[in-house]
This record gives C-alpha cells, sequence and structure tokens, in this order.
C-alpha cells in the first residue's frame, strides 16, 4: 500500500434483493486509486460500474446492500462510518458527477442556490460567500456569463452547460475524489470533448484523483492512467492504460478493444462480442465471460479463475492469460 | 409577445438580467388564461366583500330591520320582496337577506380555509411521508387512508357533527368544530394524489444527486421533495377550499350545522321552509355559495393548467 494511495476497494459485493432472486450486481470488486491519478472503470452495460461508484458514495438505492468488502478511503474505511458521518464525505471530500446531467439539478431552484447548498453544508460561510464562491467556480468550469447563469434556472441551460454546473458542484469543496459516471453519455460529441478536456484540465489543476466510468474506450485512451476492465460484476484486469491497450491480457479486453470502429482499419463490418452480459441472478459456472469467449476450455466452465497479479501492479481474472497470446486491435 | 418586443426596444438592458424560475413561468401562463383570472378575480371580490364587510352591507349584522334600535328604518317586514332599501328581500325574521350573505362571507372563508388547512396539512404529511419513506411506513398510512376512503364519508361527517355539537359548551364556537370535523375528514383523496407525485419526484436524479453531495434524509424531503410537489399541493388547496364550502353548505342546509352561526348553508336551513312565500330568502345564499365555488374551481383548474408539467411548452 503506498502512501499515495487515496482510495483502496477489495472485496466488494453489492447485491440487489429483488423479487427475482439476489442480482449479484458487484462481485468482488477490487479497485486502487492513487492521488492525482485518473482511473478508467470500463465495461459494457450491466456490468457493475455504476454500482460500484454507489456503493463507495453508500448510495445504493433499495433494495441493493453492500453486503461484504473494504472501502478504505484516506485511512477511513467507508463502510464502517455512520450515516452522518458518511454525509460528510459526500460532496466534501468524494464528489459524485452524474451521468444525465439534464435531470440532476432541482428545478425550483437557481443556479446560484444548488452551488450555494453545497458550499454551505460543508462550510461554515454566509451565503454570501457561498454565492461568490460558486461565481468563481462557474467560471472555472468555463462557463461564460457567471453572474448572469447565477440567477438562472436548469430549464434555462442547455445540456453541455449543466454538465459543467454538475462539474462546478462536484469542485465546490474541493474533494480530493471525484467519481465521474459516464459523464459525458448524454451530450453531443463536440461537447463531449470539450467535457473532458474540462475534466482532465481541473484534475491537473487542482491534483485531484479521478474514477472515469464509461463504455467509451476511445475516452479512457485519451484520459485515463490506469485501467479496470469489468464484466459482470467482477474485474478482468486492472493495469495502466498502455498495458491494457497495447497488451490485452484478458480475451474480454481483447475482444472490447477489437469492437472499437476504427477508421484506420477499414473493416467491412464492426466485429461484435456474441451473446449478452449474463444474468446476474444466476451467473454462468465458473468464469463469468465462459459462455462468450472464443479461448474457452472445461477449466473455464468448472472454476472461477483467482485475481492473479502479473507484478507492476497489473492484475488478471483469467485462467489462460500466460498461454494466450492476445492481439489488441487498437495498439501501434 | 408584443410586449416583449417593445420593451426590448425601448429599455437599456436593466444592470443585471436574471433567470425566470418555474414559479414565475406558472404565473405568467396563468395571466393568460381567461377562466383563470376571472376565477381569481370572483375570489378577490368575496375577499374585498369579506375585509370590509360593514361597508359594503346596508344595514349591521343580525340587526331585524325597522325593531332593532341600530337600524330603526326603514319599516319591519318579514319575507319582505327584494325592494330598493332591502335589494334581495327580507327573511322571516326580518333580517336583510344582502347584508346577512355579506357578513357570510367570513364565515365562508373561514370555513374554506381553516377545514382545506387542516386537511391539506393532513394529507401533505402523509401522502409525503408514505412517498418518501416506503416500506411500512408507506403501507401502514395507505392503509389507513384507504380507511377513511371507504368510509361513506357525508354520513360519517353528519355524525360526527352531531356528536360534536351536541357536546360543545358554547353555541357560538360551534363553527369551529364544523370546521375541525370537515378538515379530519377530507384529506385521503389528497394524501394518495400526494403520495403519488412524491413517488415520482423522488426517483429523479436530482434527489440522487442531493443525496451524494452529503445532504440529510430530512433536508432532502423539505428542501427538494416538498417544493417539487407544491404545485399540486397548491392546486389541490385551492379546489379543496371550493369543496369545504359546499360541504359545509350542504350540512348546514341539512340542519346538522353550528346552531346560531351565520354560514350561507345556515340562512338557507332557516329560510327553506318558507321557500313559497319568500324565496329571495333561500336563493340568493345558494348563489352566492354557487359563484364563491365556481370562482375557486376556475383559478383551481386555471392553475393546474398553469403549473402542469405535462402542459409545459
Amino acid at each position: 500500500m503506498s502512501f499515495d494511495q487515496i482510495l483502496s476497494v477489495s472485496g466488494l459485493r453489492t447485491y440487489f434483493y429483488t423479487y427475482a432472486g439476489v442480482v449479484k450486481a458487484v462481485d468482488g470488486i477490487g479497485l486502487q486509486v492513487n492521488k492525482g491519478e485518473t482511473v478508467g472503470l470500463v465495461g459494457e452495460s450491466g456490468s457493475g460500474k455504476t454500482v460500484t461508484a454507489q456503493s463507495i458514495m453508500r448510495v445504493v438505492p433499495t433494495p441493493g446492500k453492500t453486503v461484504e468488502g473494504e472501502i478504505e478511503f484516506q485511512g477511513k474505511n467507508l463502510l464502517k462510518l455512520t450515516e452522518s458521518e458518511m454525509q460528510h464525505i459526500r460532496g466534501k471530500e468524494i464528489a459524485y458527477i452524474p451521468q444525465d446531467p439534464t435531470t440532476t439539478l432541482d428545478p425550483v431552484y437557481s443556479v446560484g442556490d444548488q452551488l450555494a447548498e453545497v458550499i454551505m453544508r460543508h462550510q461554515p460561510v454566509s451565503k454570501k460567500y457561498a454565492i461568490t464562491k460558486a461565481i468563481e467556480l462557474l467560471r472555472n468550469v468555463g462557463i461564460a456569463d457567471p453572474q448572469v447563469r447565477i440567477s438562472q434556472y436548469p430549464h434555462e441551460l442547455s445540456g453541455g452547460t449543466k454538465q459543467r454546473i454538475a462539474i462546478a458542484r462536484a469542485l465546490s469543496c474541493e474533494p480530493s475524489l471525484i467519481l465521474a459516471d459516464e459523464p459525458t453519455t448524454a451530450l453531443d460529441v463536440t461537447i463531449q470533448a470539450q467535457i473532458l478536456e474540462l475534466l482532465t484540465a481541473l484534475k491537473d489543476k487542482f491534483n485531484l484523483a479521478m474514477v472515469l466510468i464509461t463504455h467509451d474506450m476511445g475516452i479512457v485512451a485519451d484520459t485515463c492512467d490506469r485501467v479496470t476492465v469489468l464484466y459482470a460484476g467482477q474485474v478482468c484486469e486492472t493495469g495502466t492504460a498502455e498495458q491494457v491497450f497495447g497488451n490485452p491480457k484478458h480475451p474480454y479486453t481483447e475482444a472490447l478493444l477489437s469492437s472499437v470502429p476504427n477508421l484506420a482499419l477499414r473493416k467491412k463490418h464492426l466485429s461484435v462480442i456474441p451473446g449478452n452480459v449474463p444474468n446476474l441472478i444466476q451467473p454462468p459456472s465458473g468464469c463469468r465471460f465462459h459462455p462468450r469467449c472464443s479461448y474457452a476450455r472445461k477449466v473455464c466452465i468448472d472454476k472461477d479463475p483467482e485475481l492473479e497479479s502479473m507484478g507492476d501492479g497489473r492484475i488478471v481474472h483469467c485462467h489462460r492469460w500466460k498461454e494466450l497470446d492476445l492481439k489488441s486491435a487498437v495498439a501501434s | 409577445m408584443n410586449q416583449e418586443g417593445t420593451s426590448q426596444t425601448a429599455e437599456p438592458q436593466s444592470a443585471r438580467p436574471h433567470g425566470v424560475s418555474q414559479w414565475a413561468l406558472a404565473w405568467r401562463r396563468l395571466k393568460k388564461n381567461k377562466t383563470a383570472i376571472a376565477g381569481l378575480a370572483i375570489v378577490g371580490a368575496f375577499v374585498v366583500m369579506a375585509a370590509f364587510d360593514r361597508l359594503v352591507a346596508l344595514y349591521p349584522p343580525r340587526c331585524i330591520v325597522g325593531l332593532s334600535p341600530s337600524c330603526p328604518s326603514p319599516d319591519f317586514v318579514s319575507n319582505g320582496p327584494p325592494t330598493l332599501t332591502h335589494p334581495f328581500g327580507t327573511n322571516i325574521d326580518g333580517y336583510d337577506v344582502y347584508s346577512e350573505i355579506i357578513y357570510g362571507t367570513r364565515a365562508a372563508f373561514l370555513i374554506g380555509l381553516g377545514a382545506t388547512g387542516l386537511a391539506i396539512l393532513i394529507a401533505v404529511i402523509i401522502g409525503l411521508a408514505a412517498g418518501y419513506f416506503g416500506g411500512w411506513m408507506e403501507n401502514l398510512l395507505m392503509r389507513v387512508t384507504e380507511v377513511f376512503l371507504v368510509i361513506p364519508f357525508f354520513l360519517l361527517l353528519l355524525v360526527f357533527l352531531q356528536v360534536a355539537l351536541k357536546f360543545s359548551q358554547f353555541s357560538t364556537g360551534g363553527i369551529w368544530i364544523v370546521v375541525l370535523v370537515i378538515g379530519a375528514f377530507s384529506w385521503p383523496g389528497a394524501a394518495r394524489i400526494i403520495r403519488g407525485e412524491t413517488l415520482k419526484v423522488r426517483e429523479f436524479e436530482f434527489i440522487a444527486a442531493s443525496r451524494q453531495i452529503g445532504a440529510s434524509s430530512w433536508r432532502i424531503l423539505f428542501r427538494h421533495l416538498f417544493p417539487n410537489v407544491l404545485h399540486i399541493v397548491i392546486v389541490l388547496l385551492t379546489l379543496q377550499i371550493a369543496a369545504s364550502i359546499l360541504t359545509e353548505a350542504a350540512v348546514s342546509f341539512l340542519g346538522f350545522g353550528a346552531p346560531g352561526s351565520n354560514t350561507w348553508g345556515q340562512q338557507m336551513y332557516t329560510s327553506a321552509n318558507f321557500i313559497a312565500d319568500a324565496w329571495w330568502a333561500t336563493l340568493f345564499p345558494a348563489l352566492f355559495v354557487t359563484v364563491m365555488v365556481m370562482g375557486f374551481n376556475l383559478l383551481g383548474n386555471g392553475l393546474r393548467d398553469a403549473l402542469d408539467p405535462r402542459l409545459r411548452e
């Protein structure tokens, strides 16, 4: 455990107790984030990315429950804190940037009121000071005319502006960790690039650690230092972005990378991964990826592979990683 | 539209342009709605009548015209037809019907606002608690609400009023008992509507977002959930005022109201026996009930159109 580690998640299990059965949305996920680092959390829909973030914040919606695991944040185990201690961490130490900017602002309050709410929740300052600070924040996230915007209401703003405000709100108490849950999914491509640039710039400026949740491999390649690939609530592999992109060790990563559209390769058809993310009430036996894996053997069906450390921080969750020679479709 | 166009050219942009809140937008929509403004005007007229009843009325309250020292002229007439001195005629006791109706306006507001205030307060507490906390609390609260809905409201009201008024010490304080009983029995429908809206708003992303910035449950409930169901509450409030006034009039007309109170329903009750001789003493109070209820209903419908997010452009 290095001293500049800010977040360390291990063996996290979050289950949803539905009428249909227990959905094991997150089943033994581990994650390490160092100071000033961006960690990408990638995977298909339903692989447990968002639930992992919710578990770290301890805001898993009912009927979900974190049943096991350790979330160590700045030396504290978040799962052991009381709800009111946790309320002082949310928004102040760990901030969350939600997926859909159009609905994350309360329609009945002005932008200034909403930013001031967070600032005043965590700092003993006057409303006047909080509003001044809010204007400053809006300027920081590249909003023109912050004095005007501060008195406006969410329905008067565009999606991109709302997402900038959501980012400003996340930054308002100078958190040390930001969880960005697909911050660009609901925006169009040009705005996406702007928002990502902004996030990276702000991260460097304030020396933040960030967990970037996405299913877009392009975004990961551009912005992340390290990557953790999730599948069906479990980690497939972890490594630096260069390692994972240049030399994938898990068949799922290889399949993900080859399904990225790439103009340079001039492929006739996009490659897809056959099948769907498995039903997490009764996950497949052994390795959860085996029904869709082109390298699967009998051992993959029978036995859940160990999480194996390859040294230099890389972790792989596959029986056959030593023998397989996987190719990266995006390497070069 | 026209106004905005001219104001933009005429006025040099004010120092700091301001955002427009949802409430301001709703008010703009309401202003465009003619029937809603008519409702607002009717309600406003009644407010003026209630506030300045001594000025609007022709004679002092409970004054037997021609016999009481406070109103010695003109001559005493029982069940007299409408004339210039008695625009709505006189009733059996020789009261001026017009003046008594004016004095009844305050009672109508007292019943409308009092009973509604109580009913909506209960409805908001139950609706918000059930919708927000869910689980066993929702189950319990909603089953209680359903029990209240199943009971024949009007019959129960009559029984309760009769019992309550029998035991009340002061005959003049009786109107408060009517207010309390109507209020205590007319909340279930509103509670269900508020619960439904709370369930909807609870799932919105901004509620999750306020949890993620470290807000406590109570803060989320009062600062974020309640203001977002307030538009429904306002509409329910307006419509419930009309319903409460109507209920009191019906109860009093049947003779179960507070004896000694001067409400329009009581006026109709005392005059109904003589309707063949003096139709005016019954008709005019009924007309005022109708107009007031209509005013509140028009206003309520207008508010619903102005505040309903589904109709927003």
